[in-house]
């Protein structure tokens, strides 16, 4: 009963939020439905998978972007039809859906079963191996893409040509991600997810219980990998274009910033942070034009200092924190007694 | 009483008089919005409709240090053809005022800031052309990025896109984009004749090449490939390192040295350390057994290399800095009248032959050039604009200019020979110039040839249109 409240509030704005999101290119000029929002609807959805390992299965990984650049790439490979790098297979973007994330998914299992053994420090340091071959992978096998890159991918018919009609991959991503953080949400849930949160708090007792704490972390991986690569397709219908410098060291240091500044306990803040770090990442340029002139990435930088200093929990446990306070301040109330049940329905890491 | 009544009708004159006041801003608003709604029904032709101008350059990554030569090229045109005023002399990156063609102005919207990268260069793109409502843009720097470029154009046919400095050959040849136009030549014509001077004067026979791993060194390499064996030379080594290496010695290594000389295309930050990696793995370096492409001549930078590339000759990028012809001279001392300086390299002097400062001046020169063609329409798609660009031919201060069927450059190119001057520094001067350069190199490039690349061109004996033809300019001071 002492959740509910806390509980409407945070239904009540994430209603409203998913309200304007579905009016959002009614209201808001086509820039930021075509770019922003976009960009931070695929950005979220990698970092959600980012978090969902992290405060689901304890495993910081930094290999979700190159997961979601292998689905990209394998998207650019297959459906782009000459004139750009790559094998130019010239086949369905469907099929391209389909392989891409398929292939992406197989890569995240060995991904998954190769780091499954190594914890904290020592599986931060797999995972970001894990990226730095994707990126020279790329960079160098020029028969699949080269430093320069696949250019001019093409979305479905159904959804593109993405210039001419922002607005139909603006749903389809808005859709998906929808889906995925509803999928993510029933996992958790699932025996599956609860034994999963079991391996992350104590894996010598969940092993000692007879669960095989390797194969949860692998399938959990896996899953995040899927997550992943379905950011990973709507990323390049979205760009038309895929190189290395998208999954360079930098870019997964993006999706990490955009998950640390949300809040690495909740799915929502990965969307939060994506929005944040887009939106800042753009107009800060923008004011910085005359007076900073091309010092932005340090402002930038300062701004993502404050919010972590500020808030370890990020941009949500600023909200978290507020809603306690409002709470208590209820609580002391007398027309509001606090009853006695308690407990999280988040985890927390 | 009365004194009341008069004081009323006094108060009510005031009143009416108020209300007409507050009458005349509604009545300029309406007259504003009247203006403005027959200007809108006239369509953007009508004079004076602004011309929304976006700049994409690279102010990080590699190449970031020459970000204000990239924009003193943009000013200068703008000065030169559009009645400009330089915002600040010595930031040539803070851009231009007043501008215009027949009464249109052209505002400058956003200098955008990538990275040599390709991604970067489509968000800053997206964010000059789609956020800042640029209707065209000028750039970008580097080839893969221009790939990226070009074919965002295509998916933007009502606006117009015009290169910066990019020299990848696929830009215009391969993706073909029927509004982007490429006033430069590419990294290929930049190195006609370098191949057939070694061949027939220097009389290589064979010939090693190494070339970063990437777009803009491939098309560099080829030029060079297609140029030596077209006169009859063997290459009978290319090495690939990638881009970004910083230890050279395992490619250096894989350089034969039984042949007659090396091509070197690795760019710029990896040029000294592979210099030193060559002369570890096979003894001192003889400048007369080497060749290089324009990052050996690079101005301001090439003193570095130091005096044992002395003799080497290097391909340029389609400029000469000390050519004697009026033209080229009066490039330079506008120039040097324009601006103050372009940081971080200090006084203009010499910079206005730059790679990245000439190609950003003569693609806004094309561009301006268009638009005083259609006086400054940019209606109807801006389709007229994009006639008019195509059509553009101009003598430029390094020789003429005029645009093929893929929008590309037909230019003159310069080679280069380094030598220890007077002061015992590594100087440049130029020694050989090939008129009218084609991208196609007679036929060995074509859209349905693959793009250049480890294993293409293949070495193979071939006429090209220079070979033989090659003149010497007049240089000043001989």
């Amino acid at each position: 009963m002492r959740r509910l409240p806390a509980l409407t509030v945070d239904r009540g704005i994430g209603g409203l939020v998913l309200v304007f999101a579905v009016v959002a290119p009614f209201l808001v000029p086509q820039f930021w439905t075509a770019n922003l929002l976009t960009q931070t609807l695929i950005l979220g959805i990698v970092a959600a998978s980012l978090i969902f390992l992290s405060a689901y299965g304890g495993m910081v990984s930094l290999a979700q972007v190159s997961i979601y650049g292998i689905a990209g790439f394998v998207v650019g490979n297959l459906t782009t039809n000459g004139n750009t790098k790559g094998l130019n297979l010239g086949w369905n973007p469907w099929w391209g859906v389909v392989l891409g994330i398929v292939i992406a998914t197989i890569v995240a299992i060995l991904f998954g079963a190769l780091s499954s053994r190594s914890t904290g420090i020592y599986f931060l340091m797999i995972t970001l191996t894990f990226a730095v071959i994707a990126n020279y992978f790329f960079g160098q096998v020029t028969d699949l893409s080269g430093f320069g890159g696949i250019s001019g991918i093409p979305a479905p018919k159904q959804i593109g040509p993405v210039d001419a009609h922002p607005w139909r991959l603006y749903y389809v991503c808005f859709g998906v991600a929808l889906v995925l953080y509803a999928l993510m949400r029933y996992v958790v849930r699932t025996p599956f997810g609860i034994s999963l949160q079991g391996v992350r708090d104590d894996p010598v007792r969940m092993s000692s219980l007879g669960y095989n704490v390797r194969l949860h972390r692998t399938i959990a991986f896996a899953f995040g990998g899927f997550v992943a690569a379905c950011g990973g397709v709507l990323f390049v219908w979205w760009n038309q274009h895929i190189d290395p410098a998208s999954i360079q060291l930098s870019a997964v240091i993006d999706v990490l910033v955009i998950a640390v500044i949300g809040g690495l306990f909740r799915l929502e803040a990965a969307w939060l942070g994506a929005f944040v770090f887009v939106v800042l990442n753009n107009y800060v340029q923008r004011l910085g034009f005359w007076s900073l002139s091309t010092r932005f990435g340090t402002v930038i930088g300062l701004v993502f200092l404050a919010i972590v200093i500020l808030s370890p929990g990020g941009l949500m446990g600023i909200w978290e924190r507020l809603l306690s306070l409002a709470g208590r301040r209820r609580s002391q109330t007398p027309t509001a007694q606090a009853p006695l049940e308690s407990g999280t329905v988040e985890p927390s890491v | 009483m009365q004194g009341n009544d008069r004081y009323q009708q006094e108060e009510g004159k005031r009143m009416t008089l108020k209300r007409r006041w507050k009458l005349i801003p509604l009545l300029a608003l309406a007259a504003v919005t009247a203006a403005v709604a027959a200007v809108g029904a006239s369509a953007s032709s009508a004079a004076g409709t602004p011309i929304k101008i976006g700049v994409l350059s690279d102010c990080q990554g590699a190449f970031g240090s020459f970000d204000n030569q990239d924009l003193s090229g943009v000013d200068a045109a703008m000065v030169q053809l559009a009645g400009a005023k330089v915002k600040n002399p010595s930031v040539p990156r803070d851009g231009w005022t007043g501008a215009s063609i027949d009464g249109h102005p052209l505002n400058l919207v956003g200098v955008g800031c990538s990275n040599d990268k390709a991604d970067t260069a489509i968000k800053e793109t997206k964010r000059l052309m789609e956020q800042l409502g640029a209707d065209i843009m000028i750039g970008p720097l580097s080839g893969d990025e221009s790939i990226a470029v070009a074919n965002y154009a295509k998916q933007h046919p009502t606006k117009t896109f015009v290169n910066g400095s990019a020299g990848a050959q696929d830009t215009t040849l391969k993706v073909q984009a029927p509004n982007f136009f490429r006033f430069n030549g590419d990294g290929a014509q930049w190195n006609a004749g370098l191949g057939d001077l070694a061949y027939n004067k220097l009389h290589w026979k064979t010939a090693a090449v190494i070339a970063d791993d990437y777009s803009f060194a491939w098309t560099s390499a080829a030029g060079f490939i297609a140029d030596f064996c077209g006169a009859g030379g063997n290459v009978t080594k290319r090495v690939f390192p990638p881009l970004n290496t910083t230890d050279y010695s395992s490619y250096a290594q894989q350089l034969p040295t039984n042949v007659d000389g090396t091509f070197v295309a690795v760019g710029g930050a990896g040029l000294i350390p592979f210099l030193k990696a060559y002369e570890q793995a096979h003894g001192p370096i003889d400048g007369k057994k080497f060749m290089g492409n324009l990052f050996w001549g690079t101005p301001g930078e090439f003193q570095q290399l130091g005096n044992r590339v002395a003799g080497a000759y290097v391909g340029g990028s389609g400029t000469a800095g000390d050519l004697n012809t009026a033209a080229a001279k009066a490039w330079a001392s506008f120039y040097a009248k324009t601006f103050k300086a372009i940081p971080p390299f200090g006084a203009p002097t010499g910079q206005q032959a730059s790679v990245f400062t000439y190609s950003y001046y003569a693609n806004t020169v094309g561009l301006l050039k268009g638009l005083m063609a259609v006086k400054g329409d940019i209606s109807g798609g801006q389709k007229a604009l994009q006639d008019a660009i195509g059509k553009v031919t101009w003598n430029a201060p390094y020789g003429p200019i005029k645009l093929d069927a893929n929008r590309n450059a037909v230019t003159n190119v310069y080679y280069q020979q380094l030598y220890v001057g007077k002061d015992g520094k590594l100087a440049i001067k130029t020694v050989g110039e090939v008129p009218n350069v084609d991208q196609t190199f007679g036929g060995t490039f074509s859209h349905a040839t693959p793009p250049p690349g480890r294993t293409f061109p293949p070495c193979t004996k071939k006429a090209l249109p220079w070979q033989g033809k090659e003149i010497t300019p007049p240089v000043i001071g001989g």
